[in-house]
């Protein structure tokens, strides 16, 4: 972030303002007092001469000060500063004379004409001398102070300190946020954002978008809208030189390497496959706005080619059932929104049975949502089966083709609707750094977000594992509730290290988890307390409506809410091929950056 | 042979110097000006006494010089300010109004072996000299933009805008006529022919700048108070008596009409700047001639920011209404009574103000001194729209504007100034925090904001600083 086209020559010194204001003041305040003793106005009320000749330099070095500091930062021609300095000796006048004067004298202020009448001399003299003070410090301060610094405003020491951000998510936006506040304390830092996509996800809402319930673009936040200090690039960046200190950015144009003091490293994950066949070609994901946008079309599409009588009953269940790989958060959000999406518009498909739908979660324990306590994890099965959703639990999916999934047991499942939610790494760029590695791929850090053997970089969010030091031997989750607090603190530790302090540990105690199950139905634990059924789906509402970024997108968000509550769900179809949606194959570096 | 086109090309070429020598042309007339009003009123000969004569012809020639000199000093000062007649006219009032200061109670006296006229009865006794130097800085200024037509200069509004100005003057006329219909004794019809006419002359001299409606709320109040000393100060007298009338008693006896101007042309500023916005959101085509911030654009954090900077305000004029014993009026408002229910009426108040001055000042401050500049005024404002008409009216109590009234009212805008104040550099510091507009990421988005930030600067430091000025000259008017 830079300060751009002013004209206008800025003097950040606060002390050196003060200083030359008060020694301009008192310089000025001498020959006004003069006048003043002179023409017997300076002692009216028994103080003797010399005190009040003091006092009265003293209050011109105190008006010369403020005149310095809050006039004389932006020198704007010798009008601006006149007019600069009479307002602000009038105002001081109100302040010391009507107000303070009294009160020295052991007397309540009155502001009333007859006070100020009797203050009115100080009214004139303070207000020749709030001119004349900032007409001479003007002139002082640009023809003999800072006559041998060519820009005031450029950086004092060569260019400024340039901090690169590869990713858009919770944890890059939150650290370019930051760097914007710091800007405003004078933590001037060149701040680069590059992103693959232009805008910030809010994923918790994912599912949602999938099943038709919100708009895509209503739970995406423009990321040039949310920092608009900050220099942004859209593109992707495939190769870090740490030699270099560089970073190589993709764009649509071409090529380019972008240098870099600090690199921010928060590119967040892709989703992992564990190199099962067949599963990378086959599966859906669910990780960005396109995904769900897929899945969505795809299901649509699926009921309208099942509408029509098929006398291939196979095909007619591969065609219904739909199957849901990982029991976390995400796989069963997907599996209830396509429950509720599927069940609520079968209204239309009158060529469907009620009872031809069929959804399957496939899940490696023997219990769902593990990062919940066991009696929401619970729970959250118990409903879940009761709308006759299937799960298949202690078991794996071992491959996938386009009819059907093949199970860790021996069966399969056939099916045209797979969603693969079981596994998440770091994507290419952070396997192909230097570091450590944990053993999901990402990077290990100190404390304190900054990578291990490597100058000058910091990662945080998904493809960061970061030391929990108040709990030995654990790290934090990849949650965005840490990403985004991660990213702060990294801002500020590379502020920190710019100004030779020690970075700061990153400590954090989750505030709180929560899930959607579908209609009115969520489960939730925060700080300990467990929430299930409306009440949890509430505060999921509640809670996540309030996060998601920018006031217009919760109003948008809201409106579809409560549209959805009184209209049914779109069925429109916005793909133009009417042939079986299938996930192209999912590219290996497919970083959510 | 010498033209006047070469005359003035040369004055309008570019440099300080021949900006000092516009400065010093535009001084002669404005000097005709006030030499005009002088011998009127027959201070010629104090002006002589400067070089040991009693001559009025010399005191004339003298004078002429002078104010060839200080316009001269014009000229230099105003340098790099923008040269339009909306931008000068401000920066010519202050220059006056400072030299008054200056030369007529300061450097005369003491040229002339007396001593300063510092204290309030000899600035009453120079009140005429006052209102000349107002016209000698307001004359200047106008001549000198003629004069550096390079900077450009445009008198002539379009069509559309004198009809804005003419509908904006009579419906603030019309809201003024119901106030000023309460007040027993005081002829409200002047009021439509003054709306009208002051309606037509604000495009006149301000519709080549589109400006945020708090900025035209500030002008419009210092336009009022120009109206004020024309209509009310100046021209009466002249068509009683053929003879000008500028003694204090005079201007203390006109005290009456200057809220009523105040009023009218701050409302003038706002509702054709609001017409204007009206015209452009229902007409205009081109989304580039449009606002570039849509209102829901951070404006709830911005409305969040006033109610808080309003508090703040709220809490330092709380101290001035503690100390008069202003606060169980205010109680008044509600139906309440005590200090109890006051403050807690005040404080709440003190917020809405707050949270309009977001809505009027968002994003034209960039430093400590723009905000106290807006603030101080906005509060100044505030003590003629609240104080001297809002309480009495809400209170059922009759309008005191007259100058015992003001007078009265006196502490109570001393308080305002200091909400004022405080409300500008707490809302400069929240909407610092997160918005600052003035720090942009690209060339062309620094050039847009520099063009908002020149904007902002064109005679806006003139304007804080005459409205000041009016302030605190006010016990000159009223004892």
């Amino acid at each position: 972030m830079a300060r751009h086209g002013s004209r206008a020559a800025r003097i950040d010194r606060p002390r050196q303002l003060v200083g030359w204001g008060a020694f301009t003041g008192a310089l000025i305040g001498l020959p006004v007092a003069a006048l003043m003793g002179f023409q017997g106005m300076l002692a009216p009320r028994g103080r003797s001469e010399l005190l009040a000749w003091v006092l009265f330099v003293v209050y011109a070095a105190g008006a010369g000060a403020v005149i310095g500091l809050v006039v004389a930062p932006r020198i704007r021609g010798l009008a601006v500063a006149a007019c600069g300095g009479v307002v602000m000796g009038l105002l001081g006048w109100l302040f010391f004379w009507l107000t303070v004067d009294p009160v020295l004298h052991g007397r309540l202020p009155t502001w009333s004409v007859s006070a100020a009448s009797e203050a009115y001399r100080n009214l004139v003299a303070d207000l020749l001398h709030g001119g004349l003070v900032a007409v001479f410090l003007h002139e002082l301060l640009l023809r003999w102070v800072y006559t041998s610094r060519s820009e005031p405003e450029s950086p004092p020491a060569g260019r400024a300190t340039r901090v690169v951000i590869v990713g858009g998510g919770f944890g890059g936006l939150a650290a370019a946020q930051r760097f914007e506040r710091l800007a405003l304390r004078g933590h001037g830092v060149d701040v680069t954002l590059i992103s693959e996509s232009n805008f910030l996800l809010f994923t918790p809402m994912l599912a949602e978008v999938a099943s038709g319930a919100l708009e895509p673009s209503h739970i995406s936040a423009p990321i040039r809208a949310a920092v608009a200090f900050t220099r942004f690039r859209r593109g992707s960046v495939d190769e870090v030189s740490t030699t270099n200190q560089a970073v190589r950015l993709v764009e649509a144009t071409g090529v380019e390497w972008i240098p870099y003091d600090h690199l921010i490293l928060a590119v967040g994950s892709v989703p992992y496959f564990l190199d099962l066949p067949g599963v990378s070609e086959h599966a859906f994901t669910l990780k960005d706005l396109n995904d769900a946008v897929s899945l969505r079309e795809h299901v649509i599409g699926l009921l309208e080619r099942a509408d029509h009588s098929d006398p291939d009953l196979m095909e007619r269940r591969r065609l219904l059932t739909f199957v849901v790989a990982g029991g976390g958060f995400a796989g069963a959000e997907a599996i209830a929104e396509m429950f509720d999406l599927v069940q609520g518009v079968l209204r239309y498909f009158p060529g469907i049975a009620p009872d031809e739908p069929r959804f399957v979660l496939i899940h490696s324990r023997n219990s769902i949502l593990p990062e919940l306590p066991t009696e929401l994890g619970s729970y959250a099965l118990e409903r879940l089966r009761a709308r006759g959703i299937e799960f298949r639990l202690e078991t794996r999916v071992v491959g996938a083709t386009a009819n059907d999934v093949e199970l860790s047991d021996g069966r399969r499942i056939p099916t045209r609707s797979f969603v693969w939610t079981a596994g998440n790494r770091p994507g290419a760029l952070i396997a192909g750094m230097g570091g450590e590695h944990a053993g999901n791929g990402a990077l290990i850090t100190d404390s304190s977000c900054r990578v291990a053997g490597l100058n000058g970089v910091w990662a945080l969010g998904d493809c960061a594992q970061v030391p929990d030091v108040d709990n030995a031997g654990t790290s934090f989750p990849p949650t965005a509730q840490h990403a985004l607090r991660q990213g702060k603190v990294v801002a500020d530790n590379i502020v920190a290290v710019l100004a030779g302090r020690d970075p700061a540990t990153f400590r954090f105690r989750a505030l709180g988890l929560l899930v959607a199950l579908g209609h009115r139905t969520a489960a939730a634990d925060i700080r300990g307390h467990q929430f299930s059924g409306f009440v949890a789906w509430v505060l999921w509402r509640g809670i996540y409506l309030v996060k998601l970024p920018g006031l217009e997108k919760r109003i948008r968000v809201l409106v579809d809410w409560l549209l959805d509550l009184i209209f049914p769900r779109d069925i429109v179809l916005t793909a133009r091929s009417v042939a079986p949606e299938r996930p192209a194959a999912h590219a290996a570096e497919k970083a959510p950056q | 042979m010498t033209t006047t086109g070469g005359l003035v090309g040369r004055l309008a070429a570019p440099g300080a110097a021949s900006s000092a020598t516009a400065g010093a042309a535009a001084g002669l007339v404005g000097g005709a000006v006030f030499g005009v009003a002088m011998a009127s009123l027959g201070t010629l000969r104090t002006v002589a006494s400067i070089v040991r004569t009693d001559s009025a012809t010399v005191g004339f020639v003298v004078h002429m010089a002078i104010a060839a000199i200080i316009g001269s000093g014009f000229g230099v000062l105003v340098f790099r300010q923008r040269g339009q007649a909306s931008e000068m006219l401000f920066w010519g009032l202050l220059y006056g109004a400072f030299w008054w200061f200056l030369g007529a109670l300061t450097l005369l006296p003491l040229l002339t072996a007396q001593p300063v006229a510092w204290d309030l009865s000899s600035a009453q006794a120079l009140l005429p000299s006052l209102i000349g130097h107002l016209y000698y800085g307001a004359t200047t200024a106008l001549v000198f933009v003629a004069l550096r037509r390079d900077r450009g200069t445009k008198l002539r509004p379009r069509p559309g805008s004198a009809v804005r100005g003419v509908f904006a003057g009579l419906i603030v006329a019309a809201a003024l006529y119901l106030v000023i219909d309460r007040m027993a004794g005081v002829r409200s019809g002047w009021i439509f022919v003054g709306g009208a006419a002051a309606g037509l002359g604000y495009p006149v001299l301000f519709s080549d700048r589109r400006e945020g409606a708090g900025p035209a709320l500030i002008r419009g109040t210092a336009y009022g108070f120009l109206w004020w000393i024309l209509a009310a100060v100046t021209v009466p007298p002249l068509l009683r008596g053929a003879t000008l009338n500028w003694s204090q008693a005079a201007v203390m006896a006109s005290m009456d009409r200057l809220p009523g101007y105040l009023l009218l042309g701050g409302g003038i500023g706002l509702v054709f700047t609001g017409l204007g916005g009206v015209s452009r959101w229902l007409f205009v085509d081109d989304v580039r001639r449009l606002e570039p911030d849509s209102p829901g654009s951070r404006g709830l954090h911005a409305l969040g920011y006033g109610a808080l900077a309003g508090l703040v305000g709220g809490s330092v004029f709380t101290v001035v209404m503690v100390l008069v014993g202003e606060l169980p009026t205010v109680a008044h408002l509600v139906g309440a009574q005590g200090a109890g229910a006051g403050l807690v009426v005040h404080l709440l108040i003190a917020q809405i103000i707050g949270v309009s001055y977001a809505m009027l000042f968002r994003r034209r401050s960039f430093d400590v001194a723009s905000g106290v500049g807006w603030g101080v005024c906005y509060g100044f404002f505030w003590w003629t729209l609240g104080d001297l008409s809002l309480l009495p009216l809400l209170a059922g109590a009759t309008l005191q504007w007259n100058a015992t009234g003001i007078a009265a009212a006196f502490p109570s805008l001393v308080g305002h100034l200091g909400y004022g104040a405080a409300v500008g550099v707490v809302y400069f510091w929240l909407e610092a925090r997160t918005n600052p507009w003035w720090i942009t990421r690209s060339e062309v988005e620094g050039l847009r904001a520099t063009s908002n930030r020149e904007q902002t600067l064109g005679s806006a430091p003139a304007l804080w600083g005459l409205i000041v000025l009016i302030a605190l000259t006010i016990p000159v008017f009223v004892v």
